[in-house]
């Protein structure tokens, strides 16, 4: 169907979303640009507006597209028909020569990103399925958009993209009134407001076409390739599509302004749209993830000392400065609500003396240190939210298997296709298909699946010395920040005097589990075994439900038991951390001793269980989230 | 399938007003992008989506047409398109807006759409079988529990909800249709978050708690009663009232496209924005297209201030939420203390 999209020279401000564009229209060996950015920036709308002036189409990839339309598949029609073998191309074959659009690129499944990583670097796709062996050329401009809210993206994926752009909201009020007085006006009388963009628009493909007819003859001098070289070579780069990226892209910008050979200016312009997403070390993520610090300094070079030095410069000291100050910024980003500090106190008298609630303490930002070691730690390819092949009836479907099993989640397209090379010899009573068991295939389906985090807090009276307490829900706060990103389950399970209790059941409501958090009071016996056990009740329980959930446990404790089944309370904690590790729990043990004699009794417990350990202190360090995510992922 | 029960009359719910309101904007203007109704259990939230039906206005369709293409309108399906481009005039029937429901258990081919095995096996041939988000388009689509819903589901929601259009391409069907509907969604906060992204497709946000006035509280169980003892009767004796504001919903959607605002009205909603740091233009755009249709709805062509401090309560809450643990909670204090300090 044809679809009525609003102009893109009609989009006020995201220069460098239309800078990036552009220039690929111009220039395609580029490779794409990957917008990224917060919602409602008109990521999507700039790049659907791009049909107009491109000269190109733009093909949508959705994100729900099945192998058999990416590729190609057999043309079952015709096989039934004709008895011929046919393929029917998929959306790839259409894609060539033109724009392939990918929204929210960072949720397209695993097997649909291989394939389409396979084509976009082979520039041409090969089917072999279904009795057909085909091979057709696909040379496409790749764009994706993505709110990194959701997830990261994968490296090889980013590293794809030849220019990477951030999206951000306006910040002036006269151009955010014009902005909506510009969509209201769309939405009133679309056919109208088109038209009185008409002209801009052709203004502007009338440019790129002319800048197209240019791109051949702009000069490459050796200078410019060192230099970009060079630049690359800064900022870290992995392998050479950095500097390829800064060269192509360069000669589009110089297409665009009429130069004749590229220039320092359009290299170190050209840098700042193909390195961020290229980077390796801790800057790169400011760049990628703070730049709001940075775009007005980009936007508008200062004219006198825009070299190179300069440029690095820009990017290794904002770098540090960013980083350090992010670490400020979120150390001070406690919820300190002076409401519920109130409710402490008053809560406190009403309790006896021996119990105490402790406000929350310190609270990390996690998600960012989280995102920082990611960085580097993807490329061993860790860090996202896990994704599981799934046999239950849920999730994506994305390919189909052959089935030599019982199984009702029939994939009838794939069948279809499987039984259609036959149709002529078989005997069809009276219909136009005829199936065998043999042609049978099933789906094969993909999910993602949230961690289940079960938090077991010791809450006896030893934790209630020094503070102790505070630092615990802060940790967990931070935890459950990033629960909260990734869609991971929480439950939350203390324990005191002689029994466990269960806070609060499975959830996905983190703001419950932190209401439930701030409430916690402490004091009495520590019966560790207690709640280990009940810990392992609840994942038995819960897994019978959702067999994809990946359980941790996160344990708080000093391990000083106090109370248990037997006169040996540490013993009764080993042996039920014992038949969690059995069970194959992960677990992970957050150390909170923090007494001037340490008896390392939370280590001892570790090592007899098999469970990482950390001390309350390395929270600093961001390392418990990683630990959590490697424990997941390694299982 | 059953017989049309009768539903409980929209006009006979006691109290709840935002949400009253916010629903009848979005039926006024259907562009608004739906609301979220969060709350706990039993506070009529679905009650009162579903009695919305009572009160949709007839739109007009393209006969024949799978999607209900809007004759006069300037997207159409595969279908419309070709008989547009075979001279074919189109046939046109009024009809009725509906409330169509997305059951939390839903699959995405039925959400969808997919291929038609029936017909394939008869006649070799493909055929696309339409989804719910076929039947959704031009109607309100309605997820209970919407925090519930498979995440490759509110994916492909998500898709549509931004484009107006259903894209397909699997299980050997490539075909792409209108879906642009007026997404209504309910949940309970207590079993779980929605995805900020699709948190931010909704246009309107509405809070809901039961009533804390005794009298309130007797008059709902006494309407209750009555209803459930005889509905007929009862929906009898809110004809009037319904009728009333059925009429109103019409005045204020013909009146709706002569509504105009100035440019003090834009720079309130642009300057709120900043001050509450939310992301993109979405909020802005939604608030003013809020407050023109509360102003249609009062029956003025002229947006006041009012409008627009009405509008933001409902727009801005679900978006200035940086922090997943700050409560999302905005009152029109805040809104007037933000645009006193930036005059």
């Amino acid at each position: 169907m044809k679809r009525k999209v609003f102009p893109f020279t009609a989009v006020l401000g995201q220069e460098r979303i239309k800078n990036a564009l552009i220039w690929n229209f111009i220039n395609p060996r580029i490779g794409g640009v990957l917008v990224s950015g917060e919602k409602g920036t008109a990521k999507s709308t700039l790049i659907r507006g791009a049909e107009h002036i491109s000269g190109k189409k733009v093909i949508e990839l959705p994100l729900n597209i099945t192998e058999d339309r990416l590729i190609g598949a057999i043309d079952f029609e015709n096989a039934v028909k004709n008895g011929t073998k046919q393929l029917d191309r998929g959306i790839l074959y259409y894609a060539n020569k033109n724009i392939l659009y990918v929204d929210e690129i960072n949720l397209l499944s695993d097997n649909i990103t291989k394939a389409l990583l396979e084509a976009s670097s082979e520039k041409s796709c090969c089917v072999e399925r279904e009795g057909i062996s085909d091979r057709y050329p696909c040379e496409f401009i790749l764009i994706g958009s993505m709110n990194p809210e959701e997830s990261g993206l994968r490296p090889q994926l980013l590293d794809r993209f030849g220019l990477f752009v951030e999206a951000k909201g306006e910040e002036s009020a006269l151009i955010r009134c014009e902005i909506i007085r510009r969509r209201i006006a769309f939405e009133k009388n679309v056919t109208e407001f088109i038209d009185e963009y008409e002209q801009e628009e052709m203004k502007l493909a009338s440019l790129i076409k002319k800048a197209q007819e240019r791109l051949p003859l702009i000069e490459v001098s050796d200078y410019a390739l060192s230099l970009a070289a060079q630049l690359a070579q800064n900022a870290n780069c992995q392998g050479n599509r950095g500097e390829i990226a800064i060269i192509e892209t360069a000669k589009a910008i110089c297409a665009m302004n009429g130069s004749s050979a590229v220039n320092k200016e359009s290299i170190t312009e050209a840098a700042k749209y193909a390195l961020p997403h290229r980077m390796r070390d801790c800057s790169v993520q400011q760049e990628v993830e703070k730049p709001q610090t940075e775009p007005e300094k980009q936007s508008t070079p200062s004219n006198e000392n825009n070299s190179a030095n300069n440029l690095e410069k820009t990017f290794s000291s904002q770098g540090d400065s960013d980083f350090s100050e992010t670490l400020n910024d979120s150390k001070t980003d406690v919820p300190e609500n002076p409401k519920s500090s109130e409710d402490f106190s008053s809560a406190n008298n009403n309790l006896d003396s021996s119990e105490k609630i402790e406000a929350i303490g310190e609270q990390f930002d996690v998600g960012r240190w989280l995102d920082d070691k990611r960085k580097i730690l993807v490329r061993k390819g860790s860090g996202r939210r896990s994704l599981v092949k799934t046999d239950s009836l849920q999730g994506r479907y994305v390919k189909s298997a052959v089935s030599n099993i019982k199984n009702s989640d029939i994939a009838f397209d794939a069948t279809l296709r499987a039984a259609a090379p036959y149709q002529k010899n078989r005997n069809k009573n009276g219909l136009a298909f005829s199936i065998n068991a043999s042609d049978i295939r099933i789906k094969v389906r993909e999910k993602r699946t949230g961690n289940f985090i079960v938090f077991v807090v010791d809450a006896s009276g030893s934790m209630g010395v020094g503070k102790r307490m505070s630092a615990v829900k802060g940790a967990i706060l931070s935890l459950l920040s990033d629960a909260y990103q990734k869609r991971d389950k929480v439950a939350l399970i203390t324990f005191r005097k002689n029994k466990a209790d269960l806070v609060l059941g499975m959830t996905r409501s983190v703001d419950l589990a932190a209401k439930k958090l701030e409430t916690l009071s402490t004091g009495g016996k520590t019966p560790l075994y207690a709640g280990i056990e009940s810990a392992r009740y609840l994942i038995k329980a819960a897994m019978k439900k959702e067999k994809d959930l990946l359980p941790v446990v996160v344990l708080v404790s000093d391990g000083r038991a106090t109370y248990g089944r037997s006169s040996d309370p540490f013993g009764d904690a080993v042996e039920e951390g014992r038949a969690l590790a059995a069970d194959h729990i992960k677990t992970i043990i957050i150390d909170v001793e923090q007494d001037f004699i340490k008896l390392r009794l939370a280590e001892k417990l570790a090592k007899e269980i098999n469970a990482e350990v950390y001390k309350i202190s390395d929270l600093h360090a961001g390392t418990i989230i990683s630990a959590v995510h490697t424990a997941t992922k390694a299982m | 399938m059953i017989k049309d029960r009768i539903t409980y009359p929209f006009t006979a719910i006691v109290g709840q007003e935002q949400m009253k309101t916010a629903l009848i904007l979005n039926v006024i203007n259907p562009l608004l992008g739906g609301v979220l109704i969060r709350g706990e259990k039993g506070t009529a939230k679905s009650t009162a989506v579903r009695a919305l039906a009572d009160l949709m206005p007839t739109i007009q369709k393209v006969k024949g047409c799978k999607f209900g293409c809007n004759p006069y309108g300037s997207e159409f399906c595969p279908d419309c398109e070709a008989k547009i481009a075979n001279g074919q005039p189109f046939e046109i029937y009024e009809s009725k807006m509906k409330v169509t429901d997305l059951p939390v258990s839903a699959t995405e081919d039925r959400v969808v759409g997919t291929l038609d095995i029936e017909y394939a096996i008869k006649h070799g041939e493909k055929k696309f079988e339409c989804g719910i988000l076929a039947q959704a388009n031009r109607n309100i689509l309605y997820v209970d529990e919407v925090n519930l819903l498979d995440d490759h589901v509110v994916d492909v929601l998500l898709d549509s909800a931004a484009m107006g259009v259903n894209t397909i391409e699997r299980e050997g069907i490539s075909y792409s249709h209108p879906a642009r509907f007026t997404l209504v969604g309910t949940m309970n906060p207590e079993e779980g978050d929605l995805r900020p992204q699709l948190l931010d497709r909704f246009g309107l946000v509405v809070d809901v708690a039961g009533e804390n006035n005794r009298e309130q509280r007797a008059e709902v169980v006494r309407r209750r009663l009555e209803f459930e003892e005889n509905p007929e009767e009862f929906a009898q004796k809110y004809e009037k009232k319904q009728k009333e504001l059925s009429d109103k919903i019409v005045e204020a959607q013909n009146i709706l496209k002569s509504v105009t605002y100035d440019n003090k009205i834009l720079m309130m909603a642009a300057t709120l924005s900043i001050a509450l740091d939310v992301d993109g233009h979405r909020a802005d755009i939604t608030m003013i297209k809020t407050a023109m249709t509360i102003a249609a709805f009062h029956g003025r062509t002229q947006v006041s201030e009012e409008d627009l401090k009405q509008a933001a309560v409902l727009v801005l809450p679900h978006r200035m939420r940086k922090n997943p643990f700050d409560n999302g909670v905005l009152d029109a204090g805040t809104i007037d203390k933000i645009l006193s300090d930036n005059e």
